[in-house]
Order: C-alpha cells, then structure tokens, then sequence
C-alpha cells in the first residue's frame, strides 16, 4: 500500500455501495440483481484489498469491476433468452425509484432502452460526473468511441423522450386536450 | 423536478441537466451491507477452514508417505537379512558336503593304502 494509506474495508462499502449498486440497477435494470452484483464486487475488493493503492484507485477500481459484471450479467441474460428491459417495461416501471419525480423516472426508464455500451457511456456520464477521457478509461474502450456513444445515445434518448413524453403527457392527464396540442408543438421544437 | 408543461427540455443543456438529476445516485438497500459483511465473515471463515483442512490432508498425507516409506525400508532391510541368513545356510551345507567328501575320499584313502601294505607282506 502506498503512501500510507490503509484500505478499510467497512469504510470502502459505506463510502461506495450507493455508488456501485446504482450502477449495477441502471446498467441491469433488475434491482435484485443489482444487489447480488454489488455484493459480488465488494467479495471482489475484499479479495483484492491488498493491490489498492489509494482511495480513488479503489473507487475507479470499483466502478470498473460494476460495469464489467453488469455487462457480464447482463450477457448472461441474453443467452438464456430474457431480456431484462422488456421484463421492466412489462411491469410498467415497477422498479423505477418512488423517491424520483415523475420526469426524472420516465426518463430514467427511457435510458435502459439504449443499446448497452451508450447505456454504459451516459450513466458514467451523467451518473459519475466523468469526462470522455475516465470513462474511456473504466471501460477500456478508445476515446473516440466513447464520445460517439456518447453523443449517439443523448441524441437517441433526446428522440426517444420527444416521443414518450408525449404519451406520458397524456397518461399523466396534465393538460386539456388543448393544452397537449400546444405540448405537442413544444416537444418537437426541442 | 416535478413536471410543468411547456417548461422542459428547452435547449441541450437543459436536458443533459434533467438528465443528471435523474441519474443521482440512488442509496443502497440498508441490507446490502449486512449481508455483504455477514457473506465476508462467512467466506473468512470457510477460507480459514480450508486452510486447516488443507494443512491436515498435507499432514496426513505426508505422514501417510512417511509410514509407507519405512514400510518399504523395513522389507527391504528384512529381505536383505533373509536373503543373506540364506546364502550363509547355503554355503554351510556346501561347506558340510565338502566336509563329508572330503571324509569319504581321506577313509577311502586310508582303506586303500592299508590294502595295499597287506598285499605287499
């Protein structure tokens, strides 16, 4: 360990599990297996505590090894034929957070329709707060890909709200029929 | 941010903006680490056994190898006994039949030689 620096493991859990378990729901969009996929991860740190070098190495180091898993588990899924997100969107948002607004939810709903490495690239993005460059390196992927990841899915995420909003509009019976025309109007200036 | 009619998505930044605040992170299940932690304990503990275990089965085995070791040495060394307190019985009966021979010729010897003074006189 350099620079005197003690990992604790107690003190790792309470400082990242918010971290790492948020990633894993966001990625798998099942909230059981995000447990059990953030539990596999601290199982992993615990047995690789000795290689942390500082603090950050070891939150980069756990925000590495959630994507990978989530990426795993949710590869897993695919070749046994379920597919998490249609699960989700069949139970209409069931295990979209209470706590988040309405909009935030939808929207949130929306992102786990994108294909999963601009999935991956936006929650990074907007989750972590990490520029290009650190989520270049977490997913080991080139720069150039990521910021085409980037930009395609916050474009298609853009589209896809324009869309939904509208039908959330509806649903949601916030405005008169009027009302939805003028929304409508608005939506797709945006 | 609750939803106002007319008021979202306005620009780029906007979103990207509504965007973050939907992605906060979201607090971990206060179970998760309780379990994590029990798990930890658990694995320590299995790790721990497996150790011992693992020591015991080396123990055994090499006292196992140890006993089949002497074992070997100890036919071996018996063998070697036997097979000598064999070539020492063996070269007794031919030292005894050498002996008997040697009997026979030193009286057959004698016979003759005393046949032959009685003939002489």
């Amino acid at each position: 360990m350099a620079h005197g620096w003690h990992a604790d493991f107690e003190q790792l859990v309470d400082e990242h599990q918010s971290m790492v378990f948020s990633l894993a729901w966001r990625m798998t969009g099942d909230r059981g297996l995000a447990e059990e996929i953030a539990q596999d991860v601290f199982l992993e740190l615990d047995r690789n505590l000795g290689r942390m070098e500082s603090g950050d190495h070891a939150c980069f180091w756990l925000r590495r090894v959630a994507m990978n898993r989530s990426t795993d588990a949710l590869r897993r899924r695919k070749v046994r034929g379920v597919d998490l997100w249609v699960e989700i969107d069949e139970s209409h948002g069931a295990q979209v957070d209470e706590h988040a607004s309405p909009l935030g939810a939808r929207l949130e709903q929306l992102l786990t329709t994108l294909p999963e490495p601009q999935r991956a690239a936006l929650v990074l993005r907007y989750q972590e707060d990490l520029t290009p460059e650190e989520i270049a390196t977490t997913l080991d992927a080139p720069l150039a890909t990521v910021k085409s990841h980037l930009q395609r899915g916050l474009k298609l995420l853009r589209a896809k709200a324009q869309t939904h909003l509208k039908e959330f509009v509806r649903d949601k019976g916030l405005v008169t029929d009027q009302g939805l025309t003028e929304k409508r109007e608005q939506v797709n200036g945006f | 941010m609750d939803f106002e009619p007319g008021k979202e998505f306005e620009s780029a930044k906007e979103f990207e903006q509504e965007l973050r605040q939907a992605l906060e992170r979201r607090p971990a299940p206060p179970s998760l680490k309780h379990r994590l932690m029990e798990k930890r304990r658990q694995l320590q503990a299995e790790r721990v056994r497996n150790a011992t275990m693992l020591w015991q089965r080396m123990a055994a085995a090499l006292l196992l190898t140890a006993a089949l070791a002497g074992g070997f040495a100890w036919h071996s060394h018996q063998e070697r006994i036997e097979e000598q307190a064999r070539g020492e019985a063996a070269r007794q009966q031919v030292l005894t039949a050498l002996r008997i021979t040697s009997r026979a010729l030193n009286q057959m010897n004698r016979q003759l030689s005393a046949r032959g003074r009685d003939g002489q006189e």
